[in-house]
């Protein structure tokens, strides 16, 4: 008995001691190479197209792609995946990371030692610490010049480490957006929407006025949409120095500046009268505030959020048309402050050196590729890609939306919670920043927040 | 081949529902554990043998089960890097992160509250089935009706009972059926979410009430402005609201100060807007009511008797209750019950099935038996079925217990829709798969660590029972 | 003495006292009443499935779905030819029988044989081995995703069909083995002695005496593990490969990331009920049988 057990112990510890061996060891250069082919870059053609012609051929090469995106997005995603295959033979096939968790699925195959050949990461500091783990591959000099051709230098920084460029912009999102009811507005008597924050918040006290039980939707139910609100108000009250600073944890959380944003914020959260009960504003999930807009019988008028409010608007198949029934403006200004843009977006990382990973890099970043993207219907998506001009967007709301992107140039800005350590800013668990304004909402004490953000920043390695 | 049952035995010897097949077939002194007792066959060769039975189950189960057992176990000693990396060893340090972390801490409190409750009320739910179903010719219908929720996807029963759970009446099942029984006892009326549009003429709240900042003598005419009413479906029976000409007695108008469109004066009734009828209105003096009375339909209201005096005029709360809309399913008390009771629903079913074989094998001659000799059915059923039943209830309850400790498909979709709730429903399984999804693997494994140990007791008490059954 | 097969009204017992006698007469209807209102409620959620499932989407943020009953207008049948029209769907549901019928087939097998060994053989730490079997059934799926992954690179097995069914089987056997170890057990001693006194090997004797009298628990067993593969999300979303995806992973590859998915979630959910509930009324009938046949001596 005493044999077999001890027996039993060693075999399961050989295994341990294998794997964590394994698993330990990975750190450098860890990716594993499925084509089993060293890449070949091709010769970057002169002036840094990326056009069509300058791509290789890769007959019958395939590839993986990881990407969150389903449904819809998905088909709009699969139409650049088919562009790229018919102008180069090659056989990309793209992978949803189906049920909302691809950080933990791709966490796992890259763990396991089988990732994908190339993923689309949403979270810059994923893109980080992926690098410094020596998981992902620096894209080669004819994508890095593709990119700088395209894309304002603001979008390359945020995939550079080390001095390397390592992932490519794709698509974008405007956060920088508050979407409203016409109708509300009409039947409340406000006849152009605001640009500054007081008449924000008067012509909610307005539509609270005419009727509307509560006139901001907030979706205090999803953490993430508190943090949104919160950049937009910082990057006007602070400016766009700061913010940088704030977002890579070189200036706390308990400095002043970032009072006086909570404080400009506690003016419309605090207010009852505009956003509600608390308690119930908190239970609220994103796409549920976007239907508390937009159903018949809608009980509020205002909803911010970033340019895929038109997403749930179709998805949800709300009786509200964007463009006529449903329009957006601009996220006010504070105290005079200048227009800043707040966005998020996709960037593309390489995992493995398949042939086919670099050349599909460059397709990505050129227009051709983002062409492709938005005019499938009912993508939704934008792109922050300097040479798209609105006109190839299907809609006039895209393609404002999208001009907003690229006008801002250098003066966008990328959401700040996605760029922090995905403890901190990317996700719903306590201790992160999402639950500590999810408490802001609650109980208004700007002093408690800013000391509990600070704690739970520091707490967290990896900025 | 054929025994005798001879008398029902209480006592089962063995654990498994088969036994109760045996029961018929075999005398209470042959044992049916294997002992040392065994006949025939070299020592040598049975082992062979064994061996090669257990070897397919042998290899799976150590490359798919116990070697990430011991994966976790190790690199739960380990702190975490970035991107999922291993940190450097720690010991116990993560297990002292978890035990003080309140939120971890709340997980495992659910987590009592479910294997306290969940198990046993599975098996009697099982139990209370399986029996009445027994007499009924309709049985497999029935069983099929219970069976239905286990053969449904985790996702769907999540987001049906997300839906049921919905907290609009007009949405969620569950606050039709409360508001419904309601509003058969009391009805509420009023205007909720009326309130005035600034503090220039009224201030107080809603919950408290509206009172007039100044005072107004008799003879004068009140304009008292509110704002809120929704304008595009308003309430039915209004009409448009009218300013009283001045007389005696102390009167005024309480109307909704806006229209649709916008526009007019504010703080003066403009054509368009709405008087409201039915507002209670009372006269202050001193700070003591000394009228009350109610506007009509264009909203004007009168104190006939009130013709000399300083007066504050007061619109008491109980003119702005909110209308019942139902409870809090998914909010901070109930949602971990909420859950409770989805989870119940599916599996219910399971211990039904698995008891219902059992039954099936009870054998009839003894009951009969039994009854003949004049015991009531609660009898039979404490005395006969429930002993021959225990190894198969046993089943069922270690199972659910199991089960249990790990529940993570149900709570983790319904506590979704509970928005900035969902921190109240987390288990340690949820909790798990959070420390997964921030790649924070020491602490994920360190959880997983503790759910095993969390199921010895459970164990302990099986062996127990089976060392009990061999000796 | 031999017991009556499939006598489903229990003879009336001489009660006594004029309470038990009322009882005894009214019982029988209540009984029904009661069952009969048990079942209607446990139907609801799931009735309330399908009627979403047949509503036009457009209608859901206006209200419930019992609103239905005033507006039939609102059924359509759109929601099902969406999912049929799309053929990753209909691929899935292939791949879904490949991963379920063999990792059901292989749990069977593989876990009566070692039920088998742990109730009938003799080996030394017998006891102890099946202590940690049984205690393996708590371990959660999250925990053993990364290394098992570490081992099929290692294997050359990522993506592939098997990587998915030999998951589930693994963790499917703890409770096999419980399960099928406890029935087993019960398996009177003199049905093997006399068989291997004819000369039986252990081989026949599990084949020919010990599966057919465990029939009730491998029934129940089968079931239980049909299900949950059938029903399995987080296993085939990490393992699978992206032509090898059950129709689990193509359902909630349609859901929609900003916007609620009933429309495709509600009747997916009712097609990929319909072929475990065949399988429970085809192994239902199965196993009472099976019992039956087994008393019958």
């Amino acid at each position: 008995m005493r044999s077999a057990k001890t027996s039993l112990a060693v075999a399961c510890a050989a295994f341990a001691t294998a794997g964590l061996l394994a698993g330990c060891g990975s750190s450098g250069g860890g990716a594993t190479n499925t084509a089993g082919n060293t890449a070949a870059a091709p010769p970057p053609a002169s002036g840094a197209s990326s056009s069509a012609a300058t791509l290789p051929q890769l007959s019958g090469q395939s590839f993986t792609i990881l990407g969150q995106w389903t449904g819809g997005e998905q088909k709009a995603f699969q139409a650049v995946i088919d562009k790229f295959d018919s102008l180069t033979g090659a056989k990309g096939q793209y992978q949803a990371a189906a049920g909302g968790d691809e950080a933990g699925v791709l966490n796992t195959k890259v763990q396991g030692g089988t990732p994908p050949d190339i993923a689309m990461l949403a979270l810059p500091g994923a893109i980080s610490d992926y690098a410094k783990a020596g998981k992902i591959q620096a894209v080669d000099p004819a994508v890095a010049s593709a990119v700088s051709a395209n894309y304002a230098s603001v979008w390359t920084d945020l995939a550079t480490v080390g001095g390397k460029l390592y992932g490519v912009p794709f698509d974008a999102s405007n956060k920088s957006t508050v979407w409203y009811s016409t109708k509300a507005f009409s039947d409340a008597g406000i006849s152009s929407p605001p640009t500054t924050w007081a008449d924000f918040l008067k012509d909610a006290k307005t539509l609270s006025a005419s009727g509307v039980t509560v006139p901001v939707s907030i979706g205090g139910g999803d953490g993430w949409t508190l943090t949104d609100w919160f950049e937009n108000v910082y990057i006007r009250t602070a400016g766009l120095d700061m913010y940088d600073k704030l977002t890579h944890h070189q200036v706390k959380w308990t400095d002043p500046s970032v009072t006086d944003a909570l404080n400009v914020l506690k003016q419309l959260f605090s207010d009852t009268s505009l956003v509600g009960n608390p308690t119930d504003a908190l239970k609220v999930t994103f796409p549920q505030s976007v239907d508390n807009v937009f159903k018949s019988n809608a009980k509020s008028a205002i909803v911010y959020e970033g340019s895929f409010v038109a997403t749930t608007i179709t998805g949800d198949k709300l009786p509200a048309k964007v463009g006529t029934d449903a329009k957006f403006f601009a996220f006010p200004s504070v105290n005079g402050s200048k227009a800043a843009i707040v966005g998020g977006g996709d960037f593309a990382v390489a995992f493995t050196q398949n042939k086919a990973v670099q050349p599909f890099l460059q397709f990505l970043a050129s227009p051709e590729a983002v062409k492709a993207l938005v005019s499938s219907p009912g993508s939704g998506f934008l792109s922050a890609n300097k040479n798209v001009p609105a006109s190839d967007y299907p809609d006039a709301t895209s393609g404002e939306l999208a001009k907003q992107m690229v006008d801002a140039g250098d003066n966008f800005r990328f959401d700040m919670s996605d760029q922090a350590p995905a403890a901190f800013g990317g996700t719903p668990n306590q201790g992160g920043e999402w639950a500590d304004l999810q408490n802001f909402l609650k109980t208004g004490n700007v002093q408690a927040t800013q000391q509990a953000l600070e704690q739970h920043a520091s707490a967290v390695k990896g900025w | 081949m054929t025994r005798d049952t001879g008398e029902p035995v209480a006592e089962p010897v063995g654990t498994g529902p088969s036994v109760l097949v045996a029961e018929s077939k075999i005398s209470p002194e042959t044992s049916v554990t294997s002992g040392p007792r065994r006949r025939g066959g070299a020592p040598g060769e049975k082992r062979w043998l064994a061996g090669v039975f257990l070897a397919p189950a042998a290899v799976l189960l150590l490359a798919i089960l116990c070697y990430p057992l011991i994966y976790s176990v190790v690199r739960s000693l380990f702190s975490d890097g970035p991107a999922g990396a291993v940190g450097s060893f720690t010991g116990l340090h993560n297990y002292e992160e978890i035990f003080t972390n309140n939120a971890i801490l709340r997980s495992v409190v659910n987590n009592i509250i479910w294997v306290v409750v969940v198990p046993a009320a599975v098996t009697i739910l099982g139990l209370m089935f399986a029996v009445l179903t027994e007499r009924i010719r309709w049985a497999t219908a029935f069983k099929t009706v219970l069976f239905v929720p286990m053969a449904i996807s985790g996702l769907a029963v999540g987001v049906t009972f997300a839906l049921i759970y919905n907290d609009a009446p007009s949405r969620g099942l569950a606050n039709t059926v409360t508001v419904g029984i309601h509003d058969i006892f009391s009805q509420s009326t009023g205007y909720p979410g009326e309130h005035p549009r600034d503090a220039s003429v009224l201030t107080g709240s809603e919950g408290k009430g509206f009172t007039t900042k100044k005072s107004y003598p008799a003879g004068s005419v009140v304009e008292l402005p509110l704002t809120g009413l929704s304008l595009t479906s308003p309430p039915p029976g209004l009409s448009a609201a009218q300013t009283p000409k001045a007389a005696t007695a102390l009167t005024g108008v309480v109307w909704n100060d806006f229209k649709l469109g916008g526009g007019g004066t504010v703080g003066r009734v403009d054509p368009g807007e709405l008087g409201l009828k039915g507002v209670t209105v009372q006269a202050l003096q001193n700070g003591r009511v000394v009228a009350t009375t109610t506007t009509d339909g264009s909203g004007t209201f009168t104190f006939s008797k009130l013709t000399a005096g300083q007066f504050t005029l007061r619109l008491p709360h109980g003119n702005f209750t909110e209308p019942f809309t139902g409870l809090s399913w998914l909010g901070q008390h109930l949602i971990t019950w909420a859950i409770i009771i989805a989870y119940l629903w599916v599996y219910a079913g399971f211990a039904m099935v698995l008891l219902a074989a059992g039954m099936a094998a009870i054998p009839r001659d003894a009951l009969e038996a039994a009854r003949m000799d004049g015991a009531t059915e609660w009898q039979v059923f404490r005395r006969i079925t429930v002993p021959l039943l225990t190894p198969v209830l046993l089943v069922v309850f270690v199972t659910m217990v199991i089960n249990v400790l790990k529940v993570f498909d149900v709570v983790f979709i319904i506590s979704q829709s509970a928005g900035a709730n969902q921190k109240y429903a987390q288990v340690l399984a949820t909790q798990l798969y959070q420390f997964y999804g921030t790649q924070q693997y020491g602490l994920a494994s360190a959880i997983g660590v503790i759910l095993v140990a969390l199921v010895l007791p459970a164990m302990a008490f099986n062996i127990r029972r089976f060392r009990k059954d061999q000796g | 003495m031999t017991t009556t097969a499939g006598s489903d009204l229990v003879t009336g017992a001489i009660n006594r006292g004029p309470i038990a006698r009322v009882v005894a007469r009214t019982s029988g209807g209540a009984l029904r009443l009661f069952l009969i209102a048990v079942g209607l409620i446990w139907l609801i959620p799931t009735f309330g499935l399908l009627v979403e499932s047949l509503r036009d989407p457009q209608t859901y943020q206006g209200g419930g779905w019992w609103k239905v009953f005033a507006h039939p207008a609102q059924l359509t049948f759109n929601n099902y030819s969406a999912i049929f029209d799309d053929s990753a769907i209909t691929n899935s549901f292939l791949n879904t029988v490949y991963i379920t019928v063999p990792a059901t087939v292989l749990v069977v097998l593989i876990g009566s044989a070692a039920g088998y060994a742990f109730a009938w053989m003799e080996f030394p730490g017998r006891d102890w081995y099946f202590l940690v079997v049984v205690g393996l059934l708590v371990i959660p799926i999250q925990i053993a995703l990364i290394p098992v992954v570490k081992l099929y690179g290692i294997l050359n097995i990522s993506g592939s069909l098997i990587s998915v069914i030999l998951f589930h089987v693994s963790f499917g056997l703890p409770f096999a083995i419980f399960l099928l170890r406890n029935y087993f057990a019960g398996i009177p001693r003199d049905l093997m002695e006399a068989a291997r006194m004819d000369g039986a090997s252990e081989g026949r004797i599990f084949v020919r005496v010990i599966l057919p009298l465990g029939l009730p628990a491998i029934a129940s067993l089968g079931i239980f593990q049909f299900l949950w593969v059938w029903n399995d999300l987080l296993v085939a979303l990490v393992f699978a490969g992206p032509s090898n995806q059950p129709l689990t992973v193509a359902l909630a590859s349609q859901t929609r990331q900003f916007a609620s998915s009933i429309d495709i979630l509600a009747p997916g959910a009712f097609l990929s009920l319909i072929v475990p509930l065949i399988v429970f009324l085809a192994f239902q009938r199965f196993f009472v049988q099976g019992v039956m046949a087994g008393s019958v001596k």
